[in-house]
C-alpha cells in the first residue's frame, strides 16, 4: 500500500475493520458438549422421528404398551402381565423353569395337552409330590398360586403359557377355570403328579 | 455509469448514487412505521375500551392486530434494512451503487405490495398464517421487489473495489439469499392453489415465522450493528473468529427453531426445535462477547445519537434471544405458552432490536448520503429517549403479564375471565409504551420527510436555474444532485 492510496482512502471511507482471530477453543468445545447433550435429550424425548409418536409420549414401544387391545390379543397381553407377576419368578419369563426349583413350561406335556382339565388343577389346587416333565422327575411343592386370581385372569395366563415359547395349544376359557374351581370345593388339597394323571384330560 | 471504469470513486458520486433509492425506501418505510404503530395502538386500545371502533369491521382486533404487525415488519423493518444494506454494500465496496434505478423501482413496488397487503388484511382477505397474512397479490409484489433490490446489492458487491470481505458482508449477503428462499417456499406451500393438508400447514408457517422474525432480522440487524458500532467507536470489530462462529451457528441452529412445545405434531419436531433453540445460546453468547469487546471502553459519548440506538438494539437482541430460548424450554413453555410472553418477545425483536438499530443506522447514514445535516437534529435525541422508554414500557409489562397469566392458567381453580383481567393492569402500561414508540416514530418520519421535501425543492430549484440560465454557462450539472447545489 502506498501512502497515496492511504491518503486517498482514509478521509473518503473510514470503513470499519475487524481484528483477525480464530474462533477460540473453549466455545467450540462448549458447542460440542451442548450438541452431545442435545442429542441425549433428543434420544430420550424425540421418539426417533416416528410420525406416530406425539408429545407427551416419547417412544414407539411405550406407546404400543398404552394402546387399548381387544379380543385374543388383549387376553394374551393380560396373560403375559399376570404370568410375569405371578408365575415368571420361578418358571422364568422365558418359560424354561429353574433347575432344581421349577420345571420348564416350554414344551411341557401337561401344558401342551389337548384338554385343559389337568393343567387348570395345578395353579388352583397346588402341587405336592413328584411330577414328570420332559422325561425328568421333579419332587417339589407348588402352592396354589392361581387360587386367588379371577377366572378370566387365570384363563388368560394359561392361554399365554400354552401359546408361548414354542408351545402351540388351544386357549383356556374362563368357563373352563370356573368349572374346575367349582369341582375343587372351598379348600382344595395340593395334588401329586400321579393324582393328576388319573384325572380326565 | 460503469463503476469499474474508475479506480477510485469520489465519495460524492458514491453517496449521490444512493440518494434516490434510499429516500424511496426510507420514506415509505417511515410512513408504514407510523401506520403500523398507529394500527397497533388501535389494537391495544381495544383491551381498555372494547367498543372502540367496534362497529367498523375494518378495525376489528382480528384484522388490526396482524395488519399492524405486518406493517411494522414488512412496511418498515425490511425496506429500511434493505436500504441500509445497500448503503453498507456501496460503502464497503468503495464504489457507487450498481444499477441505481433498479432499487428505486423495487422500493415503489415493495411499498405498493405492503399497501395491497395491508388493505387485504383490513378488508378481511388475510391468509390466516402468522406473518404470512398478506394475500397472494401482495406476496408476488414483495417477492419481485426483494429480488430486484437483492440484484442491485449483489451487483454492487460483485463490482467492489475492495476485495477482502468484512463480517457484515456475511450477515447481509446471507440475509439477501435467506428471504427469497423462505418467502417463496412458504408462499408456494401456503398461499397457492394446492395447499398441503393438515399438520404440514402450521409446521411450514412456524418454520417461516421463525426464519423471518428470528433468523432474518438477526442477520440484518447484527450485520448492520457490526458495521456501525466499530465505525462510530473508531476501533476495529473485536475477534472476527467469534463473529464467524456466531454467524455460522446462527444460520445453522437458528433455522430449526420455532415449533412450539405443545404443537400437535409428531414429538420429534418440537424436541428438535428446543434442542436447536438451546444451541442458539452459543451465537448469542459470541455476539455478546464481540459487542462487549468492541464497545466497552471505547469512550463514545453518544448522547442519544445513533450509537445509543444501535447499542440498545444489540442489547435488545440478546435479551430477546434469551426470552426466545427460554420459551422453547419445555419446563417454561408449559407455563408461558398462550400468554403475553410470546408477544413481548416478538415486539422486542421488532421494535427493540431491529427498529432501534435501523433508526440509528438511518440517522447515521442519511446526512452523509444527502450531503447535509438532518433537518431536526434535536429530534434524534428525543427519539432515542422515547424509543428506549417506549420499548421498556411495552416489553417489560408484557413479560410480567405473561408470567402472571401462565401461573394463573396452570391453576385450575382460577376462572378464565380472571386470568385475562389480571393481565389488564400490565396492558395499561404497555399501551403507554406503544404510544411513546409511536411518538418517536413520528419524529423519525418527520426528519426523513422534511429532508425529502427539502431535497426535492432543491432539485426543482436546480432544474429551474438550469432552464433559465444561458446555454454556455450552465451552472450545475443535474447528475450531481441537490446536495451540492448550495456548496
Amino acid at each position: 500500500m502506498s501512502d497515496e492510496t492511504k491518503a486517498c482512502s482514509l478521509p473518503t471511507t473510514g470503513e470499519p475493520t475487524a481484528t483477525r482471530s480464530a474462533a477460540p477453543m473453549w466455545i467450540i468445545v462448549t458447542t460440542l458438549l451442548l450438541l452431545f447433550l442435545g442429542g441425549y435429550y433428543f434420544d430420550l424425548h424425540g421418539g426417533w422421528f416416528n410420525a406416530k409418536v406425539y408429545s407427551p409420549y416419547y417412544s414407539a414401544e411405550k406407546l404400543d404398551a398404552y394402546q387399548p387391545q381387544s379380543g385374543a390379543a388383549a387376553a394374551l397381553a393380560r396373560g403375559k402381565r399376570t404370568y410375569e407377576a405371578v408365575c415368571g419368578i420361578c418358571h422364568g419369563t422365558d418359560g424354561l423353569g429353574k433347575p432344581g426349583q421349577a420345571p420348564p413350561l416350554a414344551g411341557s406335556e401337561m401344558v401342551n395337552c389337548a384338554g385343559v382339565n389337568r393343567l387348570i388343577h395345578i395353579p388352583l389346587a397346588g402341587l405336592n409330590g413328584p411330577i414328570r416333565v420332559k422325561g425328568q422327575d421333579w419332587g417339589l411343592a407348588m402352592a396354589a398360586m392361581g387360587a386367588a386370581l379371577p377366572d378370566e385372569d387365570l384363563a388368560a395366563t394359561l392361554t399365554y403359557i400354552r401359546s408361548s415359547w414354542g408351545n402351540n395349544a388351544g386357549p383356556v376359557t374362563g368357563d373352563d377355570v370356573k368349572k374346575v374351581r367349582a369341582g375343587l370345593g372351598a379348600s382344595p388339597q395340593p395334588m401329586s403328579g400321579l393324582q393328576l394323571l388319573k384325572m380326565p384330560e | 455509469m460503469n463503476p469499474t471504469e474508475n479506480t477510485t470513486s469520489r465519495p460524492n458520486e458514491l453517496e449521490a448514487s444512493l440518494r434516490v433509492p434510499l429516500l424511496a425506501l426510507f420514506g415509505g418505510a417511515a410512513v408504514w412505521l407510523v401506520v403500523g404503530l398507529g394500527l397497533g395502538l388501535i389494537a391495544g386500545i381495544k383491551f381498555h375500551a372494547p367498543d372502540f371502533l367496534g362497529g367498523c369491521p375494518l378495525f376489528t382486533y382480528g384484522r388490526v392486530a396482524p395488519a399492524a404487525n405486518d406493517a411494522v415488519l414488512y412496511g418498515f423493518c425490511i425496506p429500511a434494512a434493505l436500504g441500509v444494506a445497500l448503503w453498507i454494500f456501496a460503502r464497503l465496496s468503495r464504489s457507487p451503487l450498481a444499477l441505481p434505478l433498479v432499487p428505486v423501482v423495487a422500493a415503489n413496488l415493495w411499498h405498493l405490495g405492503v399497501f395491497v397487503g395491508t388493505a387485504g388484511i383490513l378488508l378481511g382477505d388475510s391468509t390466516g398464517h402468522t406473518w404470512l397474512e398478506y394475500p397472494r397479490a401482495a406476496a408476488v409484489l414483495l417477492f419481485a421487489a426483494f429480488l430486484l433490490i437483492a440484484v442491485s446489492a449483489a451487483a454492487t458487491f460483485g463490482w467492489r473495489k475492495e476485495n477482502p470481505l468484512y463480517p457484515s458482508h456475511w450477515f447481509l449477503l446471507a440475509a439477501l439469499l435467506w428471504f427469497p428462499w423462505i418467502y417463496s417456499t412458504a408462499n408456494l406451500f401456503l398461499n397457492s392453489n394446492q395447499v398441503p393438508r393438515g399438520v404440514v400447514q402450521p409446521i411450514i408457517a412456524w418454520w417461516f415465522a421463525n426464519n423471518l422474525v428470528f433468523v432474518w432480522l438477526a442477520l440484518m440487524g447484527i450485520g448492520t450493528a457490526f458495521y456501525f458500532l466499530p465505525k462510530i467507536a473508531g476501533r476495529p470489530l473485536a475477534n472476527s473468529g467469534y463473529v464467524l462462529f456466531a454467524f455460522l451457528t446462527l444460520i445453522f441452529f437458528g433455522t430449526w427453531c420455532g415449533i412450539p412445545q405443545s404443537a400437535p405434531v409428531p414429538a420429534w419436531l418440537p424436541v428438535l426445535s428446543s434442542v436447536a433453540a438451546a444451541l442458539t445460546l452459543l451465537p448469542l453468547l459470541a455476539i455478546t462477547i464481540v459487542t462487549w469487546k468492541t464497545v466497552c471502553g471505547a469512550g463514545v459519548a453518544c448522547k442519544g445519537g445513533p450509537f445509543c440506538f444501535i447499542r440498545f438494539g444489540v442489547l435488545c437482541f440478546i435479551i430477546s434471544g434469551v426470552l426466545y430460548v427460554s420459551a422453547a424450554c419445555p419446563q417454561y413453555s408449559r407455563i408461558l405458552e398462550f400468554t403475553w410472553f410470546g408477544t413481548a418477545q416478538t415486539q422486542l425483536q421488532l421494535l427493540g432490536f431491529t427498529a432501534m438499530i435501523l433508526f440509528g443506522a438511518v440517522y447515521e447514514l442519511l446526512p452523509a448520503v444527502m450531503g447535509k445535516p438532518l433537518p431536526l437534529p434535536k429530534a434524534v435525541r428525543l427519539h432515542s429517549w422515547l424509543g428506549t422508554a417506549g420499548v421498556l414500557l411495552l416489553v417489560v409489562p408484557l413479560v410480567l403479564a405473561g408470567m402472571a397469566q401462565g401461573g394463573k392458567l396452570a391453576d385450575a381453580t382460577v376462572p378464565f375471565a380472571e386470568v385475562n383481567s389480571a393481565a389488564l393492569k400490565f396492558l395499561r402500561i404497555s399501551t403507554t409504551g406503544q404510544l411513546l414508540i409511536l411518538l418517536g416514530a413520528l419524529l423519525f418520519a418527520a426528519n426523513i420527510l422534511i429532508m425529502t421535501i427539502q431535497w426535492k425543492l432543491g432539485l426543482a430549484k436546480t432544474v429551474i436555474a438550469y432552464i433559465k440560465s444561458p446555454l454556455e454557462t450552465a451552472p450545475v450539472t443535474l447528475r450531481s444532485g441537490a446536495g451540492e447545489v448550495k456548496s
